[in-house]
């Protein structure tokens, strides 16, 4: 027997007949199909019963109630909570993006002690104890009036915490953030010899003339404004936008005027000229309640003309004169001021100059003006306990605004500050010249800092306590002083925390509770949960069913004095910004943008995706100008330029934009951040880093909107 | 045209998107992201290739300063319906592999990621840029994984993916309905993420065949011209096309309308005049 | 004639001339015979590991953790839906979790099985979710609506899912180790031929009976997601 081809040819035939008709040839076929569509390293969500928790968003002063939407007990989705007071529904891309923040990059896991230039992990009880055992030798050292502190935020009971520790402690060094409320508030002081918030009740105006604000951007409560906005639209109520860049909100409005960067306190003053001598103010409500109107009108009459205004403000006369007709004419006007989202304290010139027009119209405390709402007080604490060191060290001035904390603190030889608290204050990122304030970070000794995340300023603190983020933790949270109404929202945990993290309020408890003497005594509760609970006595019954409480929602009585006397006793005493006109021929003012965040709170991933290539196009940010600067500089889009101002200098892209006045420039805030997430640090350029402070001779706070500046081409 | 789906109530379901409202605060494209898994890189900087199932682009009405004028226009998927509204949407009729498909019960046009195999010919054909490619597999930083959501499915790389009206959303209101022995599900019962994040309320969904929903009363679509708006103040993206989308915007401003469409010298006013 | 016919012709005639015509014949003979031993033998080893081997080799049997007598549950509790439901908002719950289980189970076990000694020793005293492995696992894309075929269609879990209900024993789970999914899914027959409605759950079981009950297989989207 031999082995020929017609075996072989045999075996093959059988292979072929056997595979035919067995199963493999069709199976594998189609498990290999299924085999090519397996991505095992492709995530894949797990299922379960979908949950909706209400809680309250704090990432900025908005406090929107939002919805975050759970499965199987893992949040996965935030959206807006219908009805609430503040958002009815809406939120906005930063509350979206929530989740981010909550498995962040950037997040500290647990408490960390600075260890040369790296950090190493302790535990919250050594933390706690080291940090009290600092604080306790530098008061019994006399040194009580040394430890400073600032938060982020002003109002709530966390602040209130710190407040009251600092009191008990003996320090006047307390400080929170300035934004325009502290202006509001100085008008409202000023202006009506009360001490209120100013809420402005844009729902019912009909005919709203804002100076620059940037309603659209985030300005106030920015969610509650969007809505307006929108309602607004449906009912036919005017926006009149003065500034001199066609922002979102200029573009939003029935008409944009451009006037001059820091020209609208004499704009306002020259539509207040024009009210005045074409008699349309409201003449029964300032026959009964004013001082000053004489002085008042006599100095517009004479020096704010709209003729005299005309080249101050780049606005003509009878734009002027048709600006405050239309305004006076109005059923319901309201004017508003607060240069675009309005984080930074305003120049009080300006914001009286604006109100005054309030005055005139006559819409204090009435329905579509502006309402003088009593501050807040809903958190009852005991009286403090005080000892002689504690007495003692009040005895001592606080400076007027954290700018000039870190003023005095950089121009002192000795630290005058050997330690500082800095509860979700982001200043090595948020505060103008920053580079100056780091400096002055590195002369004080001693810094804790109470951030989430690793932030500019968390970078630079010597024993970092860190927070539970927004979504892990209780809170009251009041609603932006510039709503008219006043609501207090409560962030609730959706999320136990994931880190070795506290709330701050509990931090700041845990390190009185291991100070010696009468600080101790003064923080009775056990934990943070406590304190709030009765401290918000009566409101934690509505905060804990609903989420919020509404404190008001009604006028204040209008019987309140209007007094004009402010411009004509501090007529002169005008904001300057810095740089010299003939050294630095340009005007910088950086501008808010609805989607990049610029406060302590960095943007994330999703936020940072949103934003236009005409603004970050790789690791560069952009300068946008008026084509006709563009020529008069000689370089086109997408030019690289150097940009120089008394500050500072960076080198940034040129964007041509119809919409900027010419001579201005105009760059993006809230880029440029140095933290560890490449998702969103070092993009471009922070415009802190080219503005240097100006300090508001009326007030004492670092009212800078700009700058003057150079650009060379790179 | 395929067969019909002869089971449950049919529905076209379309968007209106008021331009005037929009203030390009970008709510909604991060809702998007956030509902539909969309993940993001370090460099988001090269729009061809940054996954936006919604976009928000600017326009502008290239007058100098101070003539100068904005509007933001929000772009997801148009959801066409073809010449005729048959169905023969760009993307669908040059889909080699049936990846993406024509809902006739909803008139979403469909997209399944697994079933691509990444040629491109839909994007080509799609004259909105409404759909995107993975050059990359997707990144979820961090702990980022544990924010997926497990109603829709996350994507790899080398295939297409565009929005899908928050398809998944209709899914739950129907098994919602389904649970109730409902036909027919509310008004209120799907709205798209975008439609629901949106602070001004600029976006309006619903069902276009449906006289009661606001959709319909906002565009008065026309059903002798494939749905073409009644209100003259209501426009589709490249109307003249024939794509039929399901997505029409609203301004009263009149460059913004012109803005949709790309017209030869003096056609605009040719037009407007025919339709008064 | 290609090169090889002429040598194979040759070949033949130096066989001729060797052993003569018979031999020549009988070698022809046995040659074909051998052809067709070959052709039997590979066609008998190749159909026979077809069907018996390659499924040996295609699936790999894995344990479930602990035998769970479906039984006994829908006895004591009265129905599927007792555990696996629809919820209100009209999605489906699957397989219940420790949680539910702890609504009877406790850290003590109620009867006397192995099994619920391990449920309760290792999972519910150590509040451990179950690894199940669920023999209907589909991928990650598809989405399936209970609610649609129970609700809508009042159709019963029988049709997709067998007689799994009155089993005493969980059948063992074969994972496809090329595609990482049930045996179930493919059906037990290994040429996919399928006897009851619940033998498969392939696509195209879906497409099937949507074509005959409804008329149509469906869009994409009704149920990929």
């Amino acid at each position: 027997m031999k082995v020929d081809r017609r075996c072989f040819l045999g075996l093959g035939l059988g292979v072929v007949a056997g595979a035919v008709v067995s199963p493999p040839g069709a199976k594998l076929t189609d498990d290999l199909a299924i085999w090519t569509q397996n991505w095992p390293w492709t995530p894949v969500p797990k299922d379960g019963k979908v949950t909706y928790e209400k809680t309250t968003c704090s990432l900025c002063k908005g406090n929107c109630g939002i919805s975050v939407r759970k499965v199987g007990g893992r949040p996965v989705h935030i959206s807006g909570q219908e009805g609430h007071p503040v958002s009815d529904g809406g939120a906005c891309l930063h509350g979206i993006s929530g989740l981010q923040y909550l498995y962040g990059l950037t997040r500290i896991n647990a408490p960390l002690k600075r260890n040369g230039d790296t950090f190493e992990k302790i535990s919250w009880k050594e933390a706690v104890s080291h940090v009290a055992d600092r604080l306790n030798t530098m008061r019994e050292n006399g040194d009580a009036d040394k430890l400073a502190c600032i938060t982020g935020k002003e109002r709530g009971s966390i602040p209130e915490l710190f407040k009251r520790f600092m009191k008990v402690y003996g320090s006047p060094h307390y400080y929170s953030m300035s934004d325009m409320n502290t202006t509001w508030r100085t008008v409202a002081e000023t202006m009506h010899g009360v001490n209120a918030d100013m809420g402005f009740d844009f729902e019912n105006a009909t005919h709203i003339l804002s100076f620059g604000s940037g309603l659209l951007e985030g300005w106030g409560s920015p969610v509650n404004n969007f809505r307006i906005n929108a309602g607004r639209k449906d009912k036919g109520g005017k926006l009149v936008q003065v500034e001199p860049r066609l922002s979102n909100t200029a573009a939003c409005a029935d008409r944009w005027v451009p006037a001059l960067p820091g020209s609208e306190a004499d704009l306002a003053l020259a539509v207040c000229s024009v009210i005045m001598k074409e008699e349309l103010y409201d003449a029964s409500y300032l026959a009964s309640y004013n001082t000053g109107f004489s002085a008042f009108t006599r100095l517009v009459a004479s020096t704010y003309t709209p003729e005299k205004m005309e080249s101050r403000t780049g606005v003509s006369a009878s734009d002027i004169k048709s600006l405050a007709r239309e305004f006076a004419k109005a059923d319901k006007p309201l004017a508003v001021a607060g240069k675009g989202r309005g984080e930074n304290a305003g120049d009080l010139r300006e914001f009286a100059a604006v109100h005054a027009l309030n005055c005139l119209v006559g819409n204090i405390n009435s329905k579509g003006g502006v309402w003088l709402n009593k501050a807040l007080e809903y958190l009852k604490f005991p009286e403090e306990k005080m000892d002689a060191d504690a007495e003692k060290g009040l005895e001592k001035e606080p400076e007027p605004s954290v700018a000039s904390l870190v003023e005095k603190i950089a121009e002192s030889d000795s630290s005058q500050i050997q330690a500082l608290l800095l509860e979700e204050a982001n200043i090595c990122y948020t505060m103008h010249d920053v580079d100056r304030v780091k400096k002055a970070l590195e002369k004080v000794p001693f810094k804790v800092s109470f951030s989430s995340f690793m932030d500019e300023t968390a970078k630079a603190a010597d024993i970092i306590l860190p927070a539970h983020t927004f979504l892990e933790r209780y809170e009251d949270l009041p609603s932006d002083p510039t709503m008219s109404i006043q609501v207090v929202g409560l962030s609730v945990p959706v999320q136990k925390p994931l880190k070795e993290t506290l709330n701050p309020g509990d931090a700041v408890i845990r390190i009185a509770k291991a100070m010696k003497g009468v600080i101790a005594e003064n923080f009775p509760w056990k934990k943070y949960e406590d304190c709030l609970e009765s401290g918000t006595g009566k409101l934690w019954d509505a905060l804990s069913d609903k989420g919020y409480a509404v404190v008001s929602d009604k006028a204040p009585a209008k019987s309140v004095n209007a007094d004009l006397s402010f411009f004509s006793v501090n007529n002169g005493k005008v904001l300057e910004i810095a740089g010299d006109r003939a050294e630095y021929p340009f005007t910088l003012v950086p501008y808010d943008n609805m989607r990049i965040t610029s406060s302590e709170v960095v943007s994330s991933p999703f936020a940072v995706k949103t934003v236009s290539d005409e603004e970050i196009k790789g690791k560069d940010s952009f300068a946008q100008m008026n084509p006709e600067t563009a020529r008069k500089l000689g370089v086109s889009q997408g030019d690289r330029v150097k940009i120089n101002t008394p500050a500072g200098s960076a080198t940034v892209r040129v964007q041509v934009f119809e919409g900027v006045m010419p001579g201005l420039i105009g760059m993006p805030r809230g880029l440029g951040h140095t933290v560890d997430n490449p998702y969103v640090a070092r993009k471009g350029v922070n415009t802190n880093q080219l503005i240097s402070a100006s300090i508001d001779p009326n007030t004492g706070q670092d009212a800078a909107f700009g700058i003057n500046a150079k650009i060379s081409r790179v | 045209m395929s067969k019909q789906n002869t089971h449950g109530k049919t529905y076209k379901f379309g968007m209106v998107i008021d331009l005037d409202k929009c203030t390009g605060c970008g709510s909604c494209m991060v809702a998007c992201m956030s509902e539909n898994n969309v993940p993001f890189k370090e460099d988001e900087t090269d729009k061809k290739d940054s996954i936006a199932w919604m976009r928000v682009y600017k326009l502008t009405n290239g007058k100098s300063f101070p003539e100068t004028e904005i509007c933001y226009l929000p772009r997801p998927c148009m959801q066409c319906g073809g010449k005729g509204d048959h169905g023969h949407s760009p993307c669908v009729s040059v889909c080699p592999a049936v990846a993406t498909d024509y809902g006739h019960d909803t008139g979403v046009v469909s997209q399944i990621p697994v079933r691509c195999f990444g040629c491109r010919y839909c994007m080509a054909a799609c004259p909105y840029h409404a759909r995107y490619f993975n050059w990359w597999d997707p990144k979820w930083p961090g702990e980022m994984e544990k924010y997926l959501s497990p109603d829709v499915s996350p994507r790899m790389r080398g295939v297409v993916e565009k929005c899908s009206f928050c398809y998944h959303r209709y899914q739950a209101a129907r098994d919602k309905a389904y649970y109730e022995h409902r036909e027919e599900i509310h008004e209120d019962e799907y709205q798209t993420a975008c439609t629901e994040a949106c602070p001004a309320g600029a976006i309006t969904f619903g069902d276009l065949h449906n006289p009661s929903h606001k959709v319909h009363q906002l565009v008065k679509p026309d059903p002798h011209h494939s749905g073409r708006p009644r209100n003259p103040k209501a426009f589709r993206l490249l109307e003249r096309l024939e794509t039929n989308p399901k997505v029409y915007y609203i301004s009263e401003k009149e460059w913004v309308r012109k803005a949709g469409d790309n017209y030869l010298e003096g056609e605009w006013k040719k037009m407007n005049k025919k339709h008064g | 004639m290609s090169e090889l016919d002429e040598k194979t012709e040759n070949g033949s005639v130096e066989a001729t001339g060797e052993c003569g015509t018979e031999e020549k014949k009988a070698k022809d003979n046995s040659g074909i015979g051998l052809g067709v031993i070959f052709f039997l033998v590979a066609f008998g080893v190749v159909f026979l590991s077809g069907w018996l081997l390659f499924p040996k080799l295609l699936y790999s049997e894995k344990e479930q953790p602990f035998n769970f007598n479906h039984d006994l549950h829908v006895y004591e509790m009265g129905s599927c839906d007792a555990c696996h439901y629809v919820r209100e908002d009209g999605s489906f719950s699957g397989l219940p979790d420790l949680y539910s289980c702890t609504q009877c189970h406790y850290e003590e076990p109620m009867g006397t099985t192995e099994d619920e000694k391990i449920f309760c020793e290792e999972y519910v005293a150590k509040g451990k979710e179950v690894p199940w492995l669920v023999y209907s696992k589909q991928p990650d894309n598809v989405f399936f609506s209970h609610a649609a075929h129970t609700e809508g269609a009042g159709m019963d879990c029988k049709t997709c899912h067998g007689h799994i209900g009155e089993s005493k024993e969980l059948p063992v789970y074969e994972e496809n180790r090329l595609t990482g999914y049930s045996r179930d899914i493919w059906g037990d027959n290994i040429w996919g031929i399928k006897k009851n409605s619940w033998d498969r759950m392939k696509m195209d079981d879906c497409a099937e009976c949507h074509e005959k009950e409804t008329g149509s297989k469906g869009s994409c989207f009704q149920c990929h997601k």
